[in-house]
């Protein structure tokens, strides 16, 4: 089930046992591999891979449904927006004086379907691993402990600041201060009655919060252990081999042409 | 060398903050035996913050101000001393219980103190389930922190800070954010500590009521100064004058503001002065019984 | 005490929407004009939810609310708002003007009074609150009990006929209780109806002439505070611990002392009196 303030889905599988470490590599891998190839079909493919992956998770289609939708926009904006500018290929039909090619069209579909890749490969990575196992990679890569103390404890502030925020709106609303009318700007302006408690009520936390963790041996010493373990095993290091292998793959296409609808094109 | 091995060794102690030329507190002296359980009192304003976040060191560390005199803390100088650096013997716990609870789940924030001692994950994870039973929130580890009471939230603190068996405890104001129900889980969860375990306590509170029960001693801290420092029992009868300055500045039980002010217009002895309901009770029952007649001690 | 009800609730039911159970149940209640009470409970008895609904922030899931005899529903929020005032228990969850006066400006400035009507208000509230001299003070420079103070006066400064006010003590020294208790009272007595929801047993049975007691979603017992503070049974079953004077007083009841002390010196004084009317007295002299 979801975790109320990220969209971890803690379940058993193959994908969540994996070491987070893996599952990063291997999301900053596809965003460069995404950016290898600019035909629709192989990208194609390699969402289509990446949603079996999801599959493996247990992550069930429903759960991933929303942000296909929402990175479906893009695709759609590719398609209308990059044939104005593609001059190659055969002409399909002239719009406004302009001649739409299929490379336009196909190129345009592979802009928007590049952006989905990037977003569903962070959507399936961020929903088979909890924010603690990646907190705890990220640390052990070399992000400082400060930073990712920081980072955790804001995570576990989001319920508290969102329920903060809707007794101080109460509050205020009490007070004659009316958000359903009037101009856009004039909210805005309005809000300022929410957002300035909001601020000083966080601050204020982070103030006592700093005192916490100072009471409690933050900095004390070098190092901080974890009761989360995490470790690489033999089917990580696949991982990490199989991703290089692609990369390569990849490069190789780009430098041959395969997979590469306009060459001059990124 | 002194033979005394005073767990808080305070004198003569001066401190003001940077930005003001007020003292805070003004001649401090106060010193607490291992295993005492030592009450402190008084309004607002008093300096009692202040002194505890002295004997934990986070002034000046992480507050600033300026400190003069001794403060020494099982055997350390805290003028010196950052209080990371005694986490593992002085524990505190503070009044707000927002602003304290670090992990997601109450495990990981148990076990937030430790990981910065370094501690070994096995040993942390064999600890938890011991200190939870301590606060009576066993069983509840992978509760979200979020999701938990303000009573269970403060005891979740008072965890925190044990599982890293601390010789002292200081705690702050713990329930003046709470309910009654809260304050009344908070108050048995130290009565608890004081029953089985080997720790010295020291406690503010707004309440008096709740904190005669818990406390041997007790001492009053108005405008930076200690009016006065006493056993509970005699806190009150001794000091004829402590009543009268406190009296509208702190929450007395009300069965010593009653016994106080029948013994100063000379109904009953000053002996019957008692800050306890139940021994109120005791004396009140014996002199009607008797018909209102006492004995001069 | 008026007859005018200006508060009415008819067979309560409420629901939150993500909740299993109901929040209040069967809540039949009417509040007169210039009533002063006090709504005691544990935390999740339904207190701060009913109130709630007195203001219209949340739609009873059955039965009717009735603020002088106007159903709330057919009522507009600034309608509503000019009826009922609400502060909340927090002060800084309502505090972010530059000064006290800004602050206290901030809500009748929302309603459609005259610039003239606006200073009015804001003075009045500033002089009950005793914050008058602070006019132009920065309020994150206040005090925890003059913040306190701070929020109620931004609140009875819209001039509602009906003052709710959450759990006002929370978090405040003895001085700082008394304040507020004290601003409270002086509001009822200029003629507006009080609210004030609150844990603070002691307070309520020296300052509140009424009392009603919530559990579990329900009323357990409302009327003159003297009489329900003794009734121990509702008292238990809300977790609602008597005053300590009120437990002595009980205790010592075999001897003629009254089962429903409120006050340390009703207490001194009925202890007083049996002991100077008794036979074997013998006052010592100062």
């Amino acid at each position: 089930m979801p975790v109320g303030y990220s969209i971890y889905v803690q379940e058993e599988s193959p994908i969540h046992s994996l070491d987070p470490r893996s599952k990063l590599f291997g999301l900053v891998a596809m965003f460069a591999i995404a950016l290898l190839f600019n035909h629709p079909l192989p990208i194609l493919a390699l969402l289509i891979g990446v949603l079996m992956v999801g599959e493996m998770g247990n992550i069930r289609i429903k759960t991933l449904i929303p942000f296909l939708l929402a990175s479906s926009w893009f695709v759609i904006l590719g398609i209308f927006i990059w044939p104005f500018y593609i001059e190659q290929g055969p002409e399909l039909f002239i719009i406004w004086n302009q001649q739409i090619t299929l490379d336009g069209v196909l190129f345009g579909l592979a802009m928007g379907l590049r952006v989905s890749l990037m977003m569903m490969t962070a959507v399936v990575v961020m929903m088979t691993t909890s924010p603690q196992k990646l907190m705890v990679g990220l640390m052990k890569i070399g992000l400082p402990h400060k930073a990712g103390i920081a980072l955790s404890t804001a995570i576990r502030f989001v319920p508290l600041i969102n329920s903060e925020r809707v007794t101080i709106t109460e509050a205020q609303r009490t007070r004659g201060l009316n958000l359903e009318e009037g101009s856009a700007f004039s909210k805005a302006i309005k809000y300022i009655g929410v957002i300035g408690p909001l601020m000083l009520r966080t601050f204020d936390l982070m103030m006592s919060l700093s005192l916490a963790m100072d009471c409690r041996g933050f900095g004390a010493k070098k190092g901080r252990t974890s009761i989360i373990s995490i470790n690489i095993d033999k089917r990580d290091k696949y991982i990490f081999a199989a991703f290089i292998i692609v990369i390569g793959l990849g490069i190789l296409a780009r430098i041959t042409g395969i997979g590469i609808l306009l060459p001059s094109y990124l | 060398m002194s033979g005394n091995d005073y767990l808080v060794d305070i004198e003569n102690l001066k401190f003001k903050y940077t930005s003001s030329e007020e003292l805070v507190l003004k001649e401090i002296d106060f010193k607490v035996n291992k295993g005492e359980f030592v009450g402190i009192i008084g309004p607002s304003g008093a300096g009692k913050t202040t002194l505890c976040s002295i004997i934990k060191g986070l002034i000046p560390h992480t507050i600033n101000g300026k400190i003069k005199g001794k403060v020494d803390v099982i055997g350390k100088d805290m003028k010196v001393t950052p209080p990371a650096k005694n986490a593992a013997k002085v524990g505190m716990v503070m009044q707000d219980p927002e602003g304290q609870i670090i992990g997601l789940t109450v495990k990981e924030d148990l076990a937030f103190g430790p990981e910065n001692l370094e501690w070994d994950p096995d040993r942390i994870l064999e600890r938890i389930p011991e200190v939870l039973d301590m606060v009576r929130l066993s069983g509840r580890e992978e509760r979200e922190s979020f999701s938990l009471s303000g009573g269970q939230k403060q005891r979740l603190a008072i965890a925190d800070a044990l599982m890293m068996d601390p010789e002292l405890l200081i705690l702050d104001e713990p329930t003046s954010e709470l309910d009654p129900l809260g304050r009344e889980e908070v108050f048995d969860t130290i009565k608890r500590l004081k029953e089985e375990k080997d720790i010295t306590v020291i406690v503010v509170e707004q309440t008096v009521e709740n904190l005669v029960n818990v406390c041997d001693r007790i001492i009053v801290l108005n405008e930076g100064e200690i009016i006065a420092d006493n056993n509970t029992r005699d806190l009150f009868k001794q000091q004829v004058e402590l009543m009268e300055d406190i009296s509208g500045k702190v929450s007395l039980p009300q069965i010593l503001e009653v016994t106080d002010k029948l013994a100063k217009e000379g109904y009953i002895s000053k002996e019957m002065i008692t800050p306890f309901e139940k021994k109120g009770i005791e004396n009140l029952k014996s002199v009607l019984k008797e018909g209102g007649s006492y004995n001069e001690q | 005490m008026s007859n005018k009800t200006v508060i009415e609730c008819e067979d309560i039911y409420f629901k939150y929407p993500e909740a299993n159970q109901m929040a209040l149940k069967n809540i039949n209640l009417k509040i007169n004009e210039g009533d002063f009470i006090a709504i005691i409970g544990q935390n999740g008895a339904g207190k701060t939810t009913l109130t709630k609904l007195f203001n219209g922030l949340h739609e009873p899931t059955k039965g009717k609310v009735f603020l002088d005899n106007q159903d709330i529903e057919d009522m507009k929020t600034n309608e509503i708002i000019k009826r009922i005032g609400y502060c909340y228990q927090n002060p800084d969850h309502q505090l972010f003007s530059r000064t006290v006066y800004d602050e206290v400006e901030y809500g009748p400035n929302n309603l459609d009074f005259s610039e003239k009507e606006v200073e009015e208000r804001v003075q009045q509230a500033l002089e009950v609150t005793n914050l008058d001299d602070k006019e132009e003070r920065y309020p994150f420079t206040l005090g925890k009990g003059e913040r306190q103070r701070l929020a109620i006066a931004s609140v009875i400064a819209m001039g509602s006929p009906i003052l709710v006010v959450d759990e006002p003590t929370t978090g405040l020294d003895t001085n700082g209780i008394v304040q507020i208790m004290n601003l409270i009272t002086e509001w009822n007595q200029r003629g507006h109806t009080v609210i004030v929801v609150t844990h603070d047993i002691n307070m309520v049975a020296k300052y509140v002439p009424q009392t009603m007691v919530m559990a579990n979603g329900r009323i357990l017992a409302k009327g003159k505070t003297r009489e329900v503070l003794t009734k121990k049974e509702e008292l238990k079953e809300a977790f609602v611990k008597q005053p300590q004077v009120t437990r002595v007083g009980d205790e010592l009841s075999e001897f003629g002392i009254s089962k429903d002390v409120m006050t340390i010196e009703e207490l001194y004084n009925e202890i007083k009196n049996k002991i100077e009317k008794s036979q074997d007295y013998e006052r010592r002299a100062e």
